[in-house]
């Protein structure tokens, strides 16, 4: 008797070795997708909006470009997931996992094809993986104790995460601005308090970090462009009338003089929220909402400084900034926490007039004022720069270093294919597969830059037989070289969750026989 | 260590065999998109360049000369393509001139890329060398620079000059382009000489007369009328000046109101409530003895009403309403004055003071002069005449492409000569450069010389002259060290062209060869066009 249908129209399941392939072709498609911007000498993609507006962005960064792809295979957004996973915990890698988890897939095929059960390929992946970590935690570079070559560590981390973007031409005048950024968060990983503004003009040399707060708003007409030993109220009222918020509330009345007084009695209450405001003592007023021509005038006649519309993002960084609470009632004058800076000023960067508050009560804070030729450079920047203050805060915290330039991967590659020797059975197979993987790596940065991979990886293959050795690729000079020497260095917290994530991702594509599509949701036709 | 370096220039030229097919269509793609972008706007390049006539969407007709403003109206989708647009508008915003070389010259660089790429060199080679040449380029632009002082009005005016050449109201840059020099030099902040703020320049277009008849007015002008609705004076000498943010009509609450009316009497008294309460406003404006109202546009209500224009003609009182809130900025500075959100806050000390206002007919229209101010703020107004839209707007583009030049003088002090002898030397300079290069760039860097040939050539083949004679000869002059020859295209011919008075600001060269270099980087290393939500 034949089964009735156990799923709804339209849904589909697709088994065993047809749903593996379509998942591994997913998964390498991907892969193979954002490969080419991996490394120095990456490209960069256009994304082209098929919305409103067709927008344009240029970028180089993995998870920029996996996050905005239309994908509809299940095994494609699970790698587009660990590149966002990756771009959250460490910020940097988003590419790396991405190609490492494709490699590994690639080869987990060829193994399925001969035969070899997935599980088994994943205890080998699993084996590899753990070796691999060993290898380098061996190999890690660790100068917390000294302050100034940890410093000149951190430059170089960020040198080498820079070098990939757009920023690669100023990279040290962008690393020392990074460097400088993190220092003065002393340790804490919240970037809130690196403010980025960007503004299009001038090039990117000519960005500059800048102590303090700088808010790209205006200053009221008519009142003090710069006030010493500033005491900030920071707020969120409506300072353009107290609407009663009852609907249909109306009020009837029977002649015109008292419409006037109604009025009149609006503009006291103003009056009175204003005077409230300013029995709080204090000399500068920011609000997140309009702060209508009236009150305006009063804040200019007590010598306030009231700067209106700072959106959402600005007072709550300016809170955080100056210390200050976000008030919206103001009752209490002696319960609400106020902001203090020494100095706030109106400066301009190239043809705008921004708010700059320095000497700000929370020291750590700071702002990058980014410049460049067009906005599609300013975006593509601010992600790098995004970047590279990820790595460094996390390394600030983690300080063991590694070198760069395909280095961790050939140590990696060189302990587990001696895994793959020592281990009997069938796992060693998936295991030097892992090993083909990890090389997979530095041949995909050389084949970027126009070079001979085969050649170049060889070549490292063969310096890497030697114990302690620093080879790795030179892209600039097309070369085996010196990583130390280079200068190129990479966190080992970022190698380490690019090893991981990738792994898992690959164990848990290849665990799946069955892909059930359910039915899509069905629309209303409204049309 | 050294079999590596032997093997190196092999290692770049062998290239592993991938399939780079559409790599290479996507890229081949993008420059011929920028370069069909660069193709529109060539013939507009120079002073005998010819206008564009756009024609928009809504059936607006545009006529300029103004390569951002051509690129604008231009509406093109493809992306490489969109980024030279974009190009171009950030040169406007850089420099505010040169729109139209940075993409002629960007046009130039990409078409010998293509020729490079097609030699098989890598994309990210090409890009680094165009780096290298264009830091470079800078440095040897730098070096031909001479300096200027904003005291020596001559060269300002001779540069700002040179922008109005090639522009439909060129006959007119005589006129154009010590007003613009006057109009710059003016709102400079002493306390800031490095920094002009162009909004503080009011630009006023108004239709009719000819673009002779354009003027600086040493005050404020409005296009605006003077309310006639009740016969109220137009002329107005020792001015005293407020400007309101509140409005002189019945009183409107937030709240939802109505009055409630049950007989005819009430209705009376309530009228006479309305005019008492107008009427009062209205006195207590003329106890501080202000005579001239500036009014702020409302949308929560009327400004005016039919009722309180009379009241205020009755009193003497002039209005201009429906003055834009972004315009009380300017307003309030030049008048310098304080605007007034309250009838309470009513209070002399917040009124401006000028000797005239008065209303003043042009041509169909009628515009308001505010002249002879107290402690006027560094503004100031332009009054562009133009006798029909399109000459207008040109002219007013025009005028702003040469604030714009003097601007960046005023930001960077450097002149550098015209008419294609900067990008001659660049090529004859980068030319020998290269010969002291190594491998790969030094073959790109020879590429890009060649490239920026494409400034004289163009200018020379606009004004009709043989492109080919006129760059060899000027490669001749420049190889015997005259630096400053150029194309004379009056004369149609060779000449000193810094003793012919063609200078540009050195910012507009630099600015026009970062900003194409950086964009076709930028075009070279992209590979794949991805689509996406």
């Amino acid at each position: 008797m034949p089964i009735d249908k156990i799923f709804k129209d339209d849904a589909s399941e697709e088994k065993g070795e047809r749903a593996r392939m379509a998942s591994f072709i997913g998964a390498m498609a991907v892969a193979d997708l954002v490969k080419s911007t991996l490394g120095p000498k990456g490209m960069d993609k256009i994304l082209q909006s098929t919305g409103r507006g067709h927008s344009v962005t240029v970028t180089n960064d993995g998870a920029t470009i996996l996050k905005s792809l239309h994908i509809d295979n299940p095994a494609a957004k699970v790698l587009v997931d660990i590149s966002k996973v990756q771009d959250d915990e460490v910020g940097d890698g988003t590419t790396s996992v991405v190609v490492l988890a494709g490699e590994l897939l690639r080869e987990a095929e060829k193994l399925v094809t001969s035969k070899i059960h997935p599980m088994t390929i994943i205890a080998g992946y699993r084996m590899a993986a753990e070796c691999a970590r060993e290898a380098l935690l061996k190999r890690v570079m660790d100068n917390k104790e000294n302050a100034e070559k940890f410093r000149s560590d951190l430059m170089k981390i960020a040198m080498t995460t820079l070098c990939s973007k757009i920023l690669s031409q100023d990279k040290e005048h962008f690393a020392e601005m990074a460097v400088d950024a993190i220092f003065r968060l002393k340790g804490s990983t919240n970037l809130e308090s690196i403010q980025i503004i960007k503004k299009p003009g001038g090039s990117l040399r000519d960005s500059f970090l800048d102590e303090g707060f700088i808010l790209d708003k205006k200053i009221g007409i008519g009142q003090p462009k710069r006030i010493e030993n500033a005491k900030i109220l920071v707020a969120n009222t409506a300072m353009d009338t107290d609407k009663v918020k009852i609907y249909g509330a109306r009020v009837r009345v029977d002649s015109m003089t008292k419409v006037a007084e109604i009025e009149g009695a609006e503009k006291e209450k103003m009056k009175d929220k204003v005077n409230k405001i300013l029995a709080h003592g204090i000399n500068c007023f920011v609000n997140r909402q309009l702060i209508y021509n009236f009150p305006e005038e009063l804040f200019a006649d007590a010598g306030v400084l009231a700067i209106e519309h700072a959106d959402f993002e600005g007072i709550e960084r300016l809170g955080l900034v100056t210390g200050g609470e976000i008030a919206s009632t103001f009752d209490n004058p002696e319960s609400v926490k106020l902001g203090h800076c020494k100095l706030i000023e109106e400066i301009m960067i190239g043809e705008d007039k921004l708010i700059h508050f320095s000497g700000v009560a929370m020291g750590q804070a700071c702002s990058i004022v980014l410049r460049g030729a067009s906005h599609h450079v300013l975006d593509e920047a601010e992600r790098s720069l995004h970047d590279a203050l990820c790595v460094l805060s996390q390394t600030v915290n983690d300080s063991r270093v590694l070198l760069g330039g395909g280095w961790p991967e050939m140590v990696m590659a060189k302990e587990v294919d001696e895994l793959a020797r020592k281990t009997a059975g069938k796992k060693s197979h998936a295991i030097e597969a892992f090993s083909r993987a990890l090389v997979a790596i530095p041949t995909t940065i050389a084949d970027n830059a126009g070079l001979d991979s085969a050649e170049l990886v060889a070549q490292l293959r063969a310096k890497h037989h030697n114990e302690g050795c620093n080879a790795g690729i030179d892209v600039i000079s097309g070369a085996v070289g010196d990583m130390e020497e280079r200068g190129i260095y990479e966190a080992f917290k970022v190698k380490q969750a690019v090893l991981l994530s990738a792994t898992e991702a690959a164990e848990m594509i290849l665990r799946v026989d069955e892909i059930i599509t359910c039915a899509p949701r069905r629309r209303e036709d409204r049309m | 260590m050294a079999a590596v370096t032997a093997s190196r220039p092999r290692a770049s030229k062998a290239e592993s065999f991938v399939d780079n097919k559409r790599k290479e269509d996507i890229r081949s793609a993008n420059i011929n998109a920028g370069r069909a972008v660069a193709d529109a706007v060539r013939t507009s390049l120079g002073p005998k360049g010819m206008d564009k006539m756009i024609s928009t969407a809504s059936g607006e007709v545009i006529i300029t000369n103004d390569g951002a403003t051509i690129l604008n109206k231009m509406d093109v989708l493809q992306p490489a393509a969109k980024m030279m647009v974009e190009l171009s508008k950030s040169q406007d915003s850089a420099a505010g001139d040169g729109t139209t070389t940075v993409v002629v010259l960007a046009g130039a660089l990409l078409r010998v890329c293509q020729t490079l790429l097609g030699s098989g060199i890598h994309p990210t080679v090409i890009s680094d060398a165009l780096h290298k040449s264009c830091a470079k380029s800078v440095d040897i632009l730098t070096a031909m620079a001479v300096p200027v002082e904003l005291t020596d009005r001559d060269s300002l005016v001779k540069s700002a000059s040179t922008s109005l050449n090639s522009k439909v109201v060129s006959q007119y840059s005589t006129l154009l382009a010590p007003l613009a020099v006057d109009a710059v030099l003016s709102v400079i902040d002493p306390e800031k000489p490095e920094i002009v703020d162009l909004r503080d320049i009011k630009i006023v277009k108004k239709l009719g007369g000819t673009v002779d008849d354009t003027h600086t007015v040493n005050g404020l002008v409005f296009d605006k009328k003077v309310s006639h609705a009740a016969g109220g004076p137009t002329r107005m000498e020792n001015a005293k000046i407020a400007v309101i943010q509140f409005q002189i009509s019945p009183p409107k609450t937030d709240i939802e109101q109505s009055i409630v009316v049950s007989d005819y009497t009430q209705m009376d008294r309530i009228l006479k409530e309305e005019r008492n309460y107008i009427l009062g406003m209205i006195k207590k404006i003329k106890a501080t003895g202000c005579n001239v109202l500036l009014i702020q546009k409302s949308i929560l209500r009327d400004a005016v009403t039919d009722l309180s224009l009379h009241y205020l003609a009755k009193a003497k009182i002039m209005v201009i309403k429906d003055v834009e809130r972004d315009e009380i900025e300017f307003v309030t500075k030049t008048l310098n004055c304080l605007p007034i959100a309250n009838i309470e806050h009513f209070r002399a000390e917040k009124l401006g003071y000028a000797d005239l206002v008065e209303e003043a007919s042009l041509g169909d229209g009628k515009i308001l002069k505010i002249t002879g101010i107290k402690d006027m703020g560094r503004t100031t107004s332009v009054l562009v005449r133009g006798s029909n839209q399109l000459v207008l707007d040109e002219a007013e583009r025009s005028l702003h492409d040469a604030l714009c030049v003097v601007r960046c003088l005023v930001s960077k002090r450097f002149l550098i000569a015209g008419g294609g002898a900067p990008e001659i030397e660049l090529s004859r300079q980068l030319g020998a450069w290269a010969k002291v290069l190594h491998g790969m760039e030094g073959y790109c860097v020879k590429s890009f010389a060649e490239a920026l040939e494409v400034i004289p050539y163009t200018l020379a083949e606009n004004a009709g002259l043989n492109p080919i004679a006129i760059v060899t000869e000027l490669r001749n002059k420049h190889a015997q060290g005259e630096i400053n020859s150029g194309i004379n295209v009056r004369k149609g011919q060779i000449t000193n062209i810094l003793e012919e008075n063609v200078v540009q600001p050195l910012l507009v060269s630099t600015s026009a060869i970062t900003l194409a270099t950086e964009c076709v980087r930028m075009i070279l290393k992209i590979d794949d066009i991805v689509t996406v939500r």
